[in-house]
């Protein structure tokens, strides 16, 4: 049995006591920042990536992993207590938890919320170490073609999972992909679109351009409108959900689970349908679809496994075929990078302690959230009390530091503000950046596949669809996105995403 | 004569500002040579997606004339001017900076380019108390510096007036 060796190599490394205290410190921290009103997962690991530098390759990427957690699960907070979603995933959270909350049960919504993720983390771990193999053994059939084709079908997912206008969830992934073009050539060694300022020759740091697109130009946004934080007044209430609130859960945990794992597989950022998904599958199978959006746990257990589960699998796109699915990878890149780990099915074969034990550390950080958050949601309720005229100014240092911090650059820094400015152009403009950061994630490795490909087919564009394997890529790419484009799904498609 | 309107001014806005990058990128990337399929050259998929971006752009701008849409966002001049004004302070600050004209700016350490960020960016918001300001802005500072210079050791000069480092 490989798997349980592996597993058991993996649980070697992780449960080591210095492993452990990464770990720990990293889900703590992660909760800390990402209970923050209006910082997401990206802000945060962007924030914190720093602190990871003086510490060995696996346990950084431990550390790092915590922090995402811990950061979903703040989000998950946040949602709940005051009706803020940090992100695009625990936006359904709030539906249904935070009315919970405000009927004195916000206890039984964290716990819940934290039991479902544990137990969908947990699945995860397995699919994980389950698939990891076979799908590193297939990241070696392919060519450079094939990948072209993956990158590209990731994308159209991308668009697809977008909200509003598809032309301009289009159009941000051509920005993206434009942006990620800026620096040196690796090919030629020419300076492309630089205009002679120096600290652009190595390219725009993404860390640069998700803090200023998701920290500064968010803080901005949020300033816009007057404080109407209304953190619930009603009791916390016990924690551990009754046996009938178990039972009622119990199956929409596992089809959340289920839903959330596939979908987090998908390159280009399937996780975030996960909630959407399992809400809206929940109501359609419930008895009485009229408790949804008045405090039915049936609509924060199933929502918050499929959320943990597929935030977990979209690790196995980018261990396996070193494809960031999403800007939280796309940032796990950067500090594999760093640390001079580079991701694909090569970490598997040469640096399975790395490997295995960040699987395994996974099981770990689920387990760990459940036992530091339970007693913990006092303090956060208290850190949440935190009037945001206060709150902004620190999380603004914060992100002054972190950002100088990653390069030691203080222009990094003043390239962070220029890209706030541009991220609430975006906003102010209608359009998602979440696209964008994906097309700047894949940009160099797309034109590095496609140049590959062309050498070898002699510059003929034939090659990505007469290889089969690549051509089955493309021909999804184009089924997804002739769907989206249809008139009756795209009206069901603005339903799922205004619930 | 009736004045053209506009179906989606949001939309009509968002399409000049691709058509602006587009071109902006065309232009920045004019000196690239193009390469041919076979040997991609430096400039291939800059220009290609320059293009494809400021088309994007015109089909928005077009289809915005039409089709009605959201209006224009007012944008807030104050929050957008100080919380940014705050992070380029501290980019010149932190390590000093030689500006134009001859100008320098001292380095002046996080013990007080931290506050400054703080103190500048409170500015956004109109419901800032400055006591409680002043008072976090310092606590904040010192709790950065505690955790970022002295248990991870990371290399951001604290004060380089007062203590060398």
């Amino acid at each position: 049995m490989d798997l349980f060796s592996n597993l058991a190599l993996g649980f070697g490394v992780a449960l080591s006591l210095k492993n452990l205290a990464l770990c720990f410190t990293g889900c703590f921290i992660g909760t800390l920042i990402g209970v923050l009103p209006g910082v997401g997962p990206i802000a945060t690991i962007a924030m914190l990536l720093p602190i990871t530098f003086g510490i060995d390759p696996v346990g950084a990427l431990i550390m790092l992993a915590g922090i995402y957690y811990g950061a979903q699960y703040g989000g998950s907070t946040t949602a709940i207590l005051v009706n803020i979603p940090g992100e695009a995933t625990s936006v359904v959270t709030t539906l249904d938890g935070h009315q919970m909350a405000k009927q004195g049960r916000a206890g039984v919504a964290l716990g819940i919320s934290a039991i479902g993720s544990f137990i969908a983390g947990s699945v995860a771990t397995v699919l994980i170490a389950a698939l990891g193999a076979p799908l590193t053994r297939m990241a070696l059939l392919f060519g450079p073609a094939e990948y072209f084709s993956l990158m590209v079908m990731g994308l159209c997912f991308a668009v697809v999972l977008a909200r509003g206008s598809i032309l301009k969830a289009i159009a941000m992934i051509l920005l993206g992909l434009l942006f990620s073009t800026i620096g040196t050539d690796l090919e030629t060694g020419q300076e492309r679109m630089t205009f002679g300022f120096a600290p652009l020759s190595d390219g725009l740091d993404f860390a640069v351009l998700a803090m200023g697109i998701f920290g500064f130009a968010e803080v901005i946004k949020n300033l816009e409108n007057p404080e109407t934080r209304d953190v619930v007044r009603q009791k916390v209430g016990r924690l551990l959900p009754n046996l009938a609130e178990m039972k009622q859960s119990a199956m929409p945990i596992v089809r959340g689970t289920f839903l959330g794992s596939a979908l987090g597989i998908l390159p280009g950022n399937g996780a975030v349908l996960g909630p959407f998904a399992s809400y809206t599958l929940e109501k359609k199978l419930a008895k009485d679809s009229s408790r949804f959006g008045r405090g039915a746990i049936e609509g924060v257990a199933g929502p918050e496994s499929a959320n943990n589960a597929g935030a977990q699998t979209s690790f196995i796109p980018l261990l396996t075929l070193g494809i960031p699915p999403n800007a939280v990878m796309a940032l796990m890149v950067g500090a594999m990078t760093i640390h001079g780990v580079i991701p694909g099915p090569q970490v598997m074969t040469k640096n399975p302690q790395l490997f295995w034990g960040m699987i395994a550390s996974m099981w770990i950080g689920n387990l760990m959230l459940l036992i530091i958050n339970l007693p913990l949601i006092g303090l956060w309720v208290k850190l949440l009390k935190v009037p945001y005229r206060l709150m902004f100014p620190a999380i603004l240092l914060f992100c002054c530091i972190g950002i100088y911090s990653i390069n030691n650059s203080p222009v990094d820094v003043a390239m962070t503000a220029f890209f706030g400015l541009f991220g609430y152009a975006l906003i102010k403009f209608g359009f998602e950046p979440a696209p964008l950061l994906l097309g700047y994630v894949l940009g160099r490795l797309l034109e590095e596949k496609m140049r590959q490909a062309l050498i070898i087919s002699r510059g003929s564009f034939m090659t990505f669809v007469e290889r089969p394997i690549s051509a089955g890529l493309l021909v999804v790419a184009v089924i997804v996105l002739v769907v989206a484009l249809l008139p009756s799904i795209q009206k069901k498609r603005d339903v799922v995403f205004t619930e | 004569m009736l004045r053209p309107r506009i179906a989606a001014p949001q939309d009509f806005a968002g399409g000049l500002f691709l058509i602006a990058i587009g071109l902006g990128a065309l232009w920045a990337s004019s000196g690239l040579g193009m390469g041919t399929l076979r040997a991609m050259g430096p400039g291939m998929l800059p220009k290609s997606l320059a293009v494809m971006v400021a088309g994007l752009g015109v089909l928005l701008l077009l289809t915005s004339l039409r089709v009605e849409g959201p209006a224009l966002d007012r944008w807030s001049l104050r929050g957008l001017i100080f919380v940014l004004l705050g992070a380029c302070l501290f980019a010149l600050t932190i390590r000093g900076s030689d500006l134009p004209f001859g100008f320098t700016l001292p380095a002046i350490g996080l013990i007080a380019a931290g506050p400054l960020v703080a103190i500048v960016s409170a500015f956004a918001s109109p419901e800032t108390k400055w006591g409680e300001v002043l008072l976090f802005a310092a606590f904040m500072t010192a709790l950065c510096a505690g955790i970022f210079k002295y248990a991870l050791g990371l290399p951001i000069p604290l004060a380089p007036w007062l203590l060398g480092y």
